[in-house]
């Protein structure tokens, strides 16, 4: 059975009297271990795909199965616990409290899960020790530069060990060699068994992932092996193919 | 438990990060309570205060007069109660003689602001001249400090001996021995045979010890014979307290011809009835303090009303986030609840402090006795928790329904 199980998803934006058409019929599985990757030009419905596959949003029409079951028919307070139990969301904008420190940042989702004040602390302290930040850990977010704020976003999604990872352009603002500590970090994951969807405008990285799925206009239009589509989205979109600054 | 920890030390977080804001927003809380406490602490020590000095009045002892005592609420027919007849020394007698509740019975009678004066020193003119019997001595309590009371004989003879109140005492013969020295009352010399005890201010007004005694006799013969005196009777004890009352209101109602249907031409006066008087003074300053109390409280909870729909919106961002992340809709409820009611309790606690403050600068500045019960306190904290609960509840619920996605693009 697919861990994940989209059929004809689609979402559709309410804007004064006209409606945006974020996801037109999306149909996708995905299976527990599997790392995907998801590309697409900007606007092309990456990250409204991420929400609807993590419970943040719900699909205006089509069916969205989690782990076999139908998440349209759950409570608000349900998903917010599969939220916190099974899966990890890097967003695309960091999304941490500024008023607090990164270590209480990345305590959150353990706050949610009921954990004690000594676990909380201990699981937040190693999992920023995993993303090189031990030495940032009083820092509160305006304290941080913009890599190392993607990194506290990304020691949150990872200190439940959620069993779904979901990253929305985890290694946009980093430099190639943390962004290539974390992309090792998710082939770790990855091998111990949890499932990954990674958005990404980086071909080198969605080469690199087993799977990946290219969005255009709310719409799948490719569906392969990463190097596959990573190749075809950089034909049709050359602006990807200009060098990396380093 | 944790989770209760954890939305209690948010509060304080968000408490410390804007103090300013918030604690003009606890104004009207601030001001409900503290007037609470003030006017409780007022109220309550007015009640010990005069719980004490009754309780000087001796042991059983209640007062027949022609004029009604303490504080009086409500309408009296005051031409009808100075028609009545005095009360004079034989009713005195006759309540000694008559009334088998009765152990004993003093009169007494007084003229305010009199001058007392030595050949060398004199009193402002506002010292209370009192005429008593012996028994007056059991029957109010008397100690005397030195030197002894007045007696049985002096009365009689109407003799010119005195007992001097400290305060008189100090005045006309500073650091001297006043035992047999003379004071001069309108002019007639009195040979002082006593000192009284010191026993303070009746509601921190009255001075008891600015005062001067004298054998009965003699003050009659100084201030004149028509005049009604006061008689305080002491009952056998405590059990016998009513049935002696009984005893003297029919006494009296003999001796003075009250037809059957008519009421009492004198009062009965006893610590209860007037302590009853005074409890219903306090419960109109309580009501009318609550009065208050409750506008400045609604006027606070509009105030946190306010300023928890002002914070929901400024942390629109942080809900969506807490939300997308596993925080359950009861979850978010209770952390802006909590915080709401921390907020009002801050408010409280200031008020609670502020109530302290005004407490003991009314003690300080007007030598009023004042004591905060304990149970204001608690009323306090209270009163500004529901406060809190009550117009917190609502922010909360705004906060809690927010949708995760939409709130964390709020900016
Ligand atoms: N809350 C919203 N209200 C209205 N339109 C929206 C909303 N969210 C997204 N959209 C629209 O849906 C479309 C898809 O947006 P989405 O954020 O999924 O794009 P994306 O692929 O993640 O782009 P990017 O790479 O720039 O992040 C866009 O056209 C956007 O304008
Ligand atoms: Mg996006």
């Amino acid at each position: 059975m697919a861990l994940i199980e989209l059929e004809a998803v689609t979402r559709t934006y309410q804007v004064g009297t006209e409606s945006v058409r974020a996801l037109r019929g999306v149909c996708l599985k995905v299976s527990r271990g599997e790392w995907l990757a998801v590309v697409g030009q900007s606007g092309s419905g990456k990250s409204t795909l991420m929400n609807v596959i993590g419970c943040l949003d719900t699909a205006s029409s089509g069916r969205y199965r989690l782990n076999g079951h139908d998440v349209s028919h759950l409570s608000d307070d349900e998903l917010a616990d599969i939220r916190n139990r099974e899966i990890g969301f890097v967003f695309q904008t960091f999304q941490l409290l500024p008023r607090e420190t990164a270590l209480a940042n990345v305590e959150l989702p353990l706050v949610y899960r009921g954990l004690g004040a000594r676990e909380r602390r201990e699981r937040a302290r190693a999992a920023l020790e995993k993303v090189k930040l031990a030495d940032r850990m009083a820092h509160r977010p305006n304290e941080l530069s913009g890599g190392q704020r993607q990194r506290v976003a990304i020691a949150r999604a990872l200190v439940t060990e959620p069993s779904l990872l979901l990253a929305d352009e985890p290694t946009g603002n980093l430099d190639s060699a943390t962004g290539e500590e974390i992309i090792r970090l998710f082939e770790e994951l990855h091998r111990m068994g949890h499932t990954l969807l990674l958005v990404t405008h980086e071909p080198r990285l969605a080469a690199r992932c087993p799977r990946a799925v290219r969005l255009s206009d709310g719409e799948i239009i490719s569906d392969g092996p990463g190097r596959e589509v990573a190749l075809q989205n950089l034909r049709d979109d050359p602006r990807l193919a200009a060098p990396e600054p380093r | 438990m944790q989770a209760f920890l954890d939305n209690l030390s948010l509060a304080f977080g968000t408490f410390a990060a804007h103090p300013l804001r918030s604690l003009l927003t606890l104004l009207g809380i601030v001001i409900g309570v503290a007037t609470v406490v003030t006017m409780m602490a007022l109220i309550e020590g007015l009640r010990v205060k005069v719980n004490r000095d009754l309780s000087q009045l001796g042991a059983n002892v209640f007062r027949v007069d022609k004029w009604p005592a303490g504080i009086q609420i409500g309408k009296r027919d005051w031409q009808k109660i100075s028609r009545r007849p005095n009360l004079t020394l034989a009713d005195r007698k006759a309540i000694v003689d008559h009334c088998p509740s009765a152990t004993t019975a003093s009169a007494s009678a007084a003229n305010h602001a009199q001058r007392v004066s030595t050949s060398s020193a004199e009193t402002q003119p506002n010292v209370f001249v009192v005429g008593v019997t012996p028994e007056y001595s059991e029957t109010a309590g008397i100690t005397i400090a030195s030197g002894r009371f007045l007696g049985e004989a002096e009365d009689v003879d109407a003799r010119p001996v005195a007992v001097l109140g400290p305060d008189v005492a100090d005045r006309l013969f500073p650091g001297a021995n006043p035992l047999g020295q003379e004071v001069r009352v309108r002019n007639r010399p009195f040979a002082v045979v006593g000192v009284l005890e010191r026993r303070g201010k009746i509601l921190g007004l009255f001075n008891l010890d600015n005062m001067v005694m004298l054998p009965m006799q003699s003050f009659l013969s100084l201030y004149g014979k028509k005049r009604s005196v006061s008689i305080n009777v002491q009952a056998v004890d405590a059990d016998s307290l009513e049935k002696a009352q009984e005893e003297v209101r029919r006494l009296m109602r003999r001796r003075r011809e009250v037809p059957a249907l008519e009421e009492d031409d004198f009062e009965i006066a006893t610590n209860e009835s007037m302590t009853k008087t005074l409890n219903e003074l306090s419960q109109v300053i309580t009501a009318a303090t609550f009065g208050v109390c409750v506008l400045s409280l609604l006027v606070g909870g509009i105030g946190i009303l306010n300023i928890m729909l002002v914070a929901v919106a400024e942390r629109t961002r942080e809900i969506g986030i807490r939300k997308a992340l596993g925080a359950r809709k009861r979850r978010v409820l209770a952390q802006f609840t909590t915080e709401a009611v921390v907020l009002s309790l801050v408010g409280g606690a200031i008020g609670i402090a502020l109530g302290f403050g005004l407490a003991f600068l009314g003690r300080w500045t007007l030598g009023l006795y004042t004591a905060v019960p304990a149970w204001a306190v608690a009323l306090s904290l209270a009163m500004s928790s529901g406060v809190g609960l009550l117009f917190g509840i609502y922010p909360a619920a705004r906060a809690a329904r927010l949708d995760p996605v939409e709130a964390m693009r709020a900016e």
